[in-house]
């Protein structure tokens, strides 16, 4: 056989392609192996799952959920079937609950400037903290159990207790107080409407409770319990949000005037005869008090006029057939929230907002707004973050050496307070900061003590949801696997300085003590959702269940009545930033306001109005774009002139957002250190918004603020899974459709 | 060709021919059935510890379920845990090697890594798997047995079987009686198809298929 040289080497590289070819078609070493593990409790066994249900909180109402379990290993999250709130479906957000518990970067044990530490020493650092000298104590709005052991707590060091929220409901809360004389979150039944008319809430993204709000629209949509009729939403918003997507009617206004609307749709339904309930339950003064919103004067205020083309008649239609609908759609839901409340006339907006509901007489009726009753417990049912004017009077504290200590738990300040606020810089002049963390974060930088706190699928805890589903409710949080580090839940650790400091009065071992007491007082109720002869029964019942609830017990608890609007108080909203163009802040569906960000999970989930990931964007309108001649991509700076904040962006253009409004979202711009999957990547959209407060609540009007915009001539691409055709533009199958009815 | 007109097929051709057909028949019968028993083909596998389902099942009267927990209850019939393997050979073990050459000598002990101080195994065991279904394939041990052993499953021909431990046999066969375990059937789609369409079961594809 005559073998050239070239022959040779073809029969090689042959013999060298095959031996790659059949070596890849072999079945891994591995998966003809089967492992005996060496150790597997009695209960627990290999290949075998075993779901336990508890609750997780990822941002947003907390989600009862059903982990699954196999050899001690979590796998995976679903949405508790039983769980009167999200019944059965869940969030992307609890879904990334696993990643935090095998998180890369989650801190091993506890840490004293860097060095390792024991628990013994930061329980006696804390012990020591509390007794010599103020400390203030910094935490989530927290409600149940450990919210009564923090108030407990704080009451017998003497220490201050600061909840923190990024975008706080203080506003809402105040108003709903005013509409309905309500502390708590009513129940909105959606799934009994006919039709909701929402303003300014994104409540089927991320306003306060949306993965219940979801399940209910899906009812809503089929009818619920109104036959086959579908439900019917409107709802105004100045952003073009995963609702307004949905609405079939989207009212564009702009920023502020919100409240303007509502105060037309109500002139049309008094106008028009179209009120069921007491206009003067509603507003002060009854029917006369509203003359002056005229749907005209309501048309030109919002800026719907404008944003129809200059078409005034267009504007005036488009409010006088959302106020008919909303009115003839008996049981109807006026609901408001979110950046409508966050303006100098926040308050005002929401109050007009859910003043409606009294207007159409669906307060406390099916399908209407439903009053929820507190749960037979002596703990915090309601809780939410406290006002920027406090937060101010706290970093003057920390500056002026009020405090000695500060502790913060489940909350990242330093990240979610703008920086011009200085927060940072007065927690460095605090003798002693301890933070509790899972993964690092902007604030555990500044700190001496760094805890690990357990994640929620670790630890005990508890929930009385705010809003619940209409009737009492309690949900149950238990860990489902053992902790993986040498950490401990933030309550085990308050209640062991507790007792080692020997503070006044009787305190449990630990969270699941304080729980399990807890639940004897349910057990001794004997009703609702478990019942049993023993304790032991009803304690596995509940576990099982995720919670205990009564549907039978409904109803407020008789302080509902609320006070009638006075429309007199109108104000037009102000605005700070000095710019051209208003920005609008919104809450990211996965990052949510910046705590979800250290998850790759969320931080690929895409987001529903533009598919982007792992990126901060800013959507600006097509018109806009064309005119500055920015394409997507362009890299923008937006620059609040006032306080000369400015944040880097990138550019979006989209069909969808009025002009002159610029929609960004929260959650990215971590600084180096907070984890390795947040830090360094897109902007913190909260720091360049102005010093500005609601009026009545003196809460942050993170909605008023107005930037420039400049390009920076930096071009990047944008991640997001929508192609590069803009999809919207093609007549066959368009998917934003402006209507002239 | 020679001149009285016999075919002569050169040897080297016959050979290539021959090495062709063998081989075609080892691949085949390879395909559809087990393969031929040789070159250590269907032998069992060498386990890292000579475990003796004889000695534990016909001789110990262990029963299948007493170590497979799961198989009544799950898909998996699943291997037992190093732990479950030391609550009877933290004794018999003990007494073995006094006793020499029994279950002491299979070497547990050394592939576990026992740590006599503190009673602690410390390395699990990496078993050879013997049967093995492709991953699109969804068999479940748990719907096999409740099937079987259901009095309905009883007919004038057939009776139901009594115990779970009893179903394991019409697969693996008589497992209690071999040293060492290996394959009997070949579990193909056909030997699955047949058996389900022999006993009533469904063969639609998205019973396995799934």
């Amino acid at each position: 056989m005559d073998l050239s040289r070239r022959r040779f080497l073809q029969l090689s590289g042959l013999s060298a392609l095959g031996a790659v070819v059949f070596n890849g078609c072999d079945i891994p070493e591995v998966e003809l192996q089967v492992q005996s593990a060496l150790d597997i409790p009695e209960d627990t066994v290999a290949g075998g799952e075993l779901w336990y249900a508890t609750l997780v909180s990822q941002g947003g109402a907390p989600e009862g959920v059903i982990v699954r379990v196999m050899e001690g290993r979590a796998k995976k999250v679903e949405g508790n079937p039983d769980y009167p709130m999200n019944r059965g479906k869940h969030s992307a957000r609890s879904e990334a609950a696993l990643q935090m518990l095998y998180h890369p970067d989650r801190i091993d044990s506890p840490s004293h400037r860097g060095t390792v530490a024991a628990w013994s020493e930061s329980i006696q650092a804390i012990g020591v903290a509390a007794a010599n000298g103020k400390t203030l104590v910094i935490t989530d709005p927290l409600r149940g159990q450990l919210g009564k052991v923090m108030s407990r707590f704080v009451s017998a060091v003497g220490a201050d207790h600061a909840q923190f929220e990024p975008v706080s409901r203080v506003v809402l809360k105040n108003s709903l107080n005013q509409a309905f004389g309500q502390e708590r979150i009513p129940h909105f039944d959606i799934k009994n409407a006919k039709c909701v008319l929402s303003i300014g809430a994104d409540w089927l993204g991320t306003w306060v409770s949306p993965v219940s709000h979801s399940v209910e629209y899906g009812e809503f949509r089929n009818g619920g319990h109104n036959g086959d009729e579908r439900g019917y939403l409107i709802h105004a918003e100045s952003r073009f949000s995963t609702t307004s997507a949905s609405a079939d009617r989207w009212i564009p206004i702009k920023p502020g005037t919100e409240g303007l609307l509502a105060l037309g749709i109500a002139h049309v339904i008094v106008e028009k005869g179209l009120a069921l309930g007491d206009v003067n339950k509603a507003f002060v003064g009854g029917a006369a008090s509203l003359v002056g919103f005229t749907p005209r004067a309501v048309a030109d205020g919002t800026g719907l006029s404008e944003y129809l083309g200059n078409d005034p008649d267009r504007a005036v239609h488009m409010i006088e057939d959302a106020a008919v609908k909303f009115a003839t759609s008996s049981p109807a839901i006026a609901l408001g929230g979110d950046s409508a409340g966050a303006h100098t006339n926040g308050a005002f907006n929401l109050a007009a907002a859910y003043a409606l509901n009294q207007l159409v007489g669906s307060v406390g009726v099916s399908g209407g707004v439903q009053f929820n009753p507190s749960v037979p417990l002596d703990v915090p049912q309601s809780a939410v973050g406290d006002s920027l004017e406090k937060w101010k009077q706290i970093i003057a504290d920390m500056n002026s050496g009020t405090y000695s200590a500060v502790i913060i738990r489940g909350v990242d300040p330093v990240y979610g307070l703008p920086d011009y606020l200085g927060f940072k810089e007065a927690l460095q002049k605090v003798g002693q900061v301890i933070v509790f963390t899972s993964v690092p974060n902007d604030t555990s930088k500044e700190a001496a003590w760094v805890l690990p706190e357990q994640t929620q699928l670790e630890m005990w805890g508890d929930d009385v949801p705010d809003p619940a589903p209409g009737y009492q409710a309690m949900g149950l949080q238990q860990p489902v696997v053992r902790p993986f580090k040498d950490a401990r839940s933030f309550g085990d650790v308050i209640l062991e300085v507790a007792s080692k400091t020997g503070l006044a009065g009787d305190w449990a071992a630990d969270m699941q003590s304080v729980i399990k007491s807890a639940a004897r007082e349910i057990h001794s109720l004997n009703r609702g959702s478990v019942t049993a002869a023993s304790f032991d029964d009803f304690w596995v019942g509940i576990l099982q269940r995720g919670g205990w609830w009564d549907t039978g017990a409904t109803g407020s608890d008789g302080t509902q009545g609320g006070t009638p609007l006075d429309v007199s108080a109108y104000s037009t909203p102000d605005y700070l930033g000095g710019g051209e163009f208003h920005l609008i802040p919104f809450r990211s569906v996965a990052l949510w306001e910046g705590q979800n960000a250290d998850l790759p999970w969320l931080q690929a989930a895409p987001d529903p109005t533009s598919s982007a990931v792992w990126q901060t964007w800013v959507e600006i309108s097509r018109n806009d774009a064309g005119r500055l001649d920015i394409s997507e991509g362009d890299v923008l700076e937006l620059i609040n002139n006032e306080n000369n904040q400015r944040i880097e962006v990138i550019a979006y253009p989209m069909p969808a957002i009025p002009d002159g409004s610029l929609g960004v979202p929260m959650g990215q711009g971590h600084s180096s250190g907070s984890g390795r999957y947040a830090q360094d990547r897109g902007a913190n959209v909260l720091n360049v918004l102005s010093d500005l407060q609601e009026k009545s609540t003196n809460a942050h009007a993170w909605a008023g603020t107005k930037v420039t915009l400049r390009k920076t001539g930096k071009k990047t691409r944008m991640v997001k899974l929508e192609g590069e055709a803009a999809t919207d533009q093609l007549e066959e199958w368009p998917v934003v459709l402006v209507t002239n009815h | 060709m020679s001149s009285t007109g016999k075919i002569v097929i050169p040897i080297v051709i016959a050979l290539a021919l021959s090495v062709i057909v063998l081989g075609a028949a080892f691949i085949g019968r390879a395909w559809f059935t087990l393969p031929f028993p040789i070159l250590g083909l269907g032998e069992p596998p060498v386990q890292p510890i000579a475990f003796p389902h004889s000695s534990h099942v016909d001789v110990g009267g262990v029963d299948c379920v007493f170590c497979h927990r799961n198989v009544t209850s799950g898909q998996a019939a699943t291997v037992p845990s190093v732990e479950q393997c030391m609550f009877c050979h933290k004794v018999i073990g003990q007494q073995a090697q006094q006793l020499d050459g029994i279950s002491g000598d299979s070497g547990l002990l050394a592939v576990i890594g026992w740590d006599s101080k503190t009673l602690q195994a410390t390395q699990p065991i990496n078993w050879e798997r013997v049967h093995r279904l492709p991953d699109h394939v969804q068999f479940n041990h748990e719907a096999h047995i409740t099937y079987f052993t259901d009095p309905a499953y009883a007919t004038s021909d057939r009776p139901a079987f009594d115990q779970p431990s009893q179903v394991c046999s019409t697969c693996h066969g008589d497992v209690a009686t071999m040293p060492a375990v290996k394959q009997v059937r070949d579990l193909k789609m056909q030997d699955c198809v047949d058996c389900h369409r022999d006993n009533g079961a469904p063969t639609d594809c998205t019973t396995c298929h799934h």
